[in-house]
């Protein structure tokens, strides 16, 4: 890694040299760093043109990213749903907490059992991050959802389904050998559509 | 599993053997060991499939007369089809249950989601646990079962779920019900005839104790399928005119 150059560390193994001084600063500089690392991964993750080294950057995969974006969406559905549904607050949590990580790891056991070679990890990683997009129309559908009828809400959600399914379909297509790509992206699509059904939803 | 501490960067994990090849010094599955199913590679074999395999195998399922499923799968038994067919399904059920509820509910969409954990235990306890059961009867009863190919057995057979699910959503009772026969009807012969060939090698009455097994399972199946569906229906018709009635402080008086 390059330390000579004036750029913020943007993983931890640039950071083994100021790991002395992380008990010296404050509590909101520690809290920023991450927040900055998470969003510039996002950043990556979503935009493709931020893309040019192949996917090299998403070796430095941190689960932080998508622990904050499976508790938001879990949280969102959860709240809305005590009003309209039927099924309890707890419930919807826990479905949807149990279904990203669970969806996540077995989209990428099933990548790696088609032949892949991937840090588990890694891709674990991407899809948590890529969920961001649903989280962003279960914020709008959460807010405005009540004054919509139900084909208008469709227009954001297939928006938000399309962006993430797009980002982390480059990824997964690429880890495997090209007669099974179908079969590794087919999951992706599903989770995402999965998630994406429960935000419409609830 | 890899549990990296997050100072090695994946570079070096990757040049590294993992765990799970430590195992596997000369390639040889056998080395393995006792523990030797809970690695990766153990699996890696049974899903050289391409998507055009799958497809084929999809369309074998709804001809159940023709031996074109077993030709298939024979050297080739995969594992892709099971876990992903039943996914797809507790998708689309819980799809197309809460698109009945759109229709039945006007002013306040209450939408159900108990239906994922309630489909995955079912679909997921059927499609690889029946498999299970039978390996270990035809076992006791002297036959040897190929295991992997009976899970793709019961795996694909799960497709004939697909089209139907879809069609459930259509509210006519007489349909449902129509269409649930069919399902039995197709899923039992398909199986039965996939598994002819281990069957013959039994007794006669032997042979009625797997079907008797094959048949209560796939009919517990639909008929599970069916009530959970019928049972939501008529919920909703009682529940839309007990919500008119009772005084609840949430809604608005109609």
């Amino acid at each position: 890694m390059d330390y000579t150059n004036q750029k913020q560390p943007q993983n931890y193994s640039q950071m083994e040299d100021l790991k002395t001084l992380d008990l010296e600063e404050s509590v909101s500089e520690t809290i920023m760093r991450d927040l900055r690392m998470i969003a510039y991964k996002l950043k990556y993750v979503l935009i493709p043109k931020e893309q040019e080294d192949n996917g090299k950057e998403l070796r430095n995969w941190d689960l932080w990213g998508p622990l904050i974006f499976c508790l938001a969406l879990a949280m969102t559905l959860s709240f809305k749903a005590d009003s309209t549904t039927s099924s309890s607050k707890s419930d919807v949590f826990a479905i949807i907490f149990v279904l990203i990580w669970v969806g996540a790891f077995v989209v990428t056991l099933n990548a790696q059992l088609l032949g892949g070679k991937v840090s588990f990890f890694q891709s674990v990683c991407l899809l948590g991050y890529c969920v961001f997009p649903i989280n962003i129309e279960a914020l709008i559908i959460a807010f405005i959802g009540s004054y919509l009828p139900f084909v208008v809400k469709l227009i954001p959600v297939i928006i938000c389904f399309a962006w993430s399914a797009y980002s982390s379909v480059g990824f997964m297509a690429s880890l495997v050998p090209p007669h099974k790509k179908k079969l590794a992206v087919y999951p992706v699509f599903l989770f995402y559509l999965f998630l994406s059904w429960f935000s419409l939803i609830v | 599993m890899e549990i990296g501490v997050q100072k090695q960067t994946d570079d070096e994990k990757q040049v590294q053997p993992g765990q799970f090849n430590k195992l596997n010094d000369s390639g040889d599955k056998k080395q393995t060991g006792y523990c030797g199913f809970l690695t990766v590679e153990y699996y890696t074999p049974y899903f050289n499939v391409t998507e055009n395999d799958v497809i084929q195998r999809v369309k074998a399922t709804f001809l159940p007369f023709r031996p074109d499923f077993l030709n298939i799968t024979k050297d080739n038994p995969d594992l892709w089809g099971p876990i992903w067919i039943n996914a797809t399904l507790i998708f689309m059920i819980t799809a197309i249950a809460n698109l009945r509820q759109v229709d039945s509910e006007k002013e306040n969409q209450s939408f159900d989601v108990g239906y994922v954990p309630q489909a995955t235990a079912l679909l997921y306890i059927i499609a690889f646990g029946t498999p299970v059961i039978l390996a270990v009867v035809m076992k006791v009863l002297g036959v040897d079962l190929s295991f992997f190919q009976t899970i793709c057995l019961y795996g694909y057979s799960m497709s004939t779920l697909l089209p139907i699910t879809i069609l459930c959503y259509f509210q006519n009772e007489l349909f449902l019900w129509l269409i649930i026969a069919y399902g039995v009807g197709n899923s039992i012969l398909f199986l039965i005839f996939n598994l002819k060939e281990e069957l013959d090698k039994l007794q006669i009455q032997k042979k009625y104790i797997i079907i008797a097994i094959v048949v209560t399972m796939q009919l517990s199946l639909y008929l599970f399928y069916k009530l959970v569906f019928f049972s939501y229906v008529s919920e909703g018709i009682v529940e839309t005119t007990n919500t008119s009635a009772s005084s609840e402080p949430k809604e608005p008086a109609n």
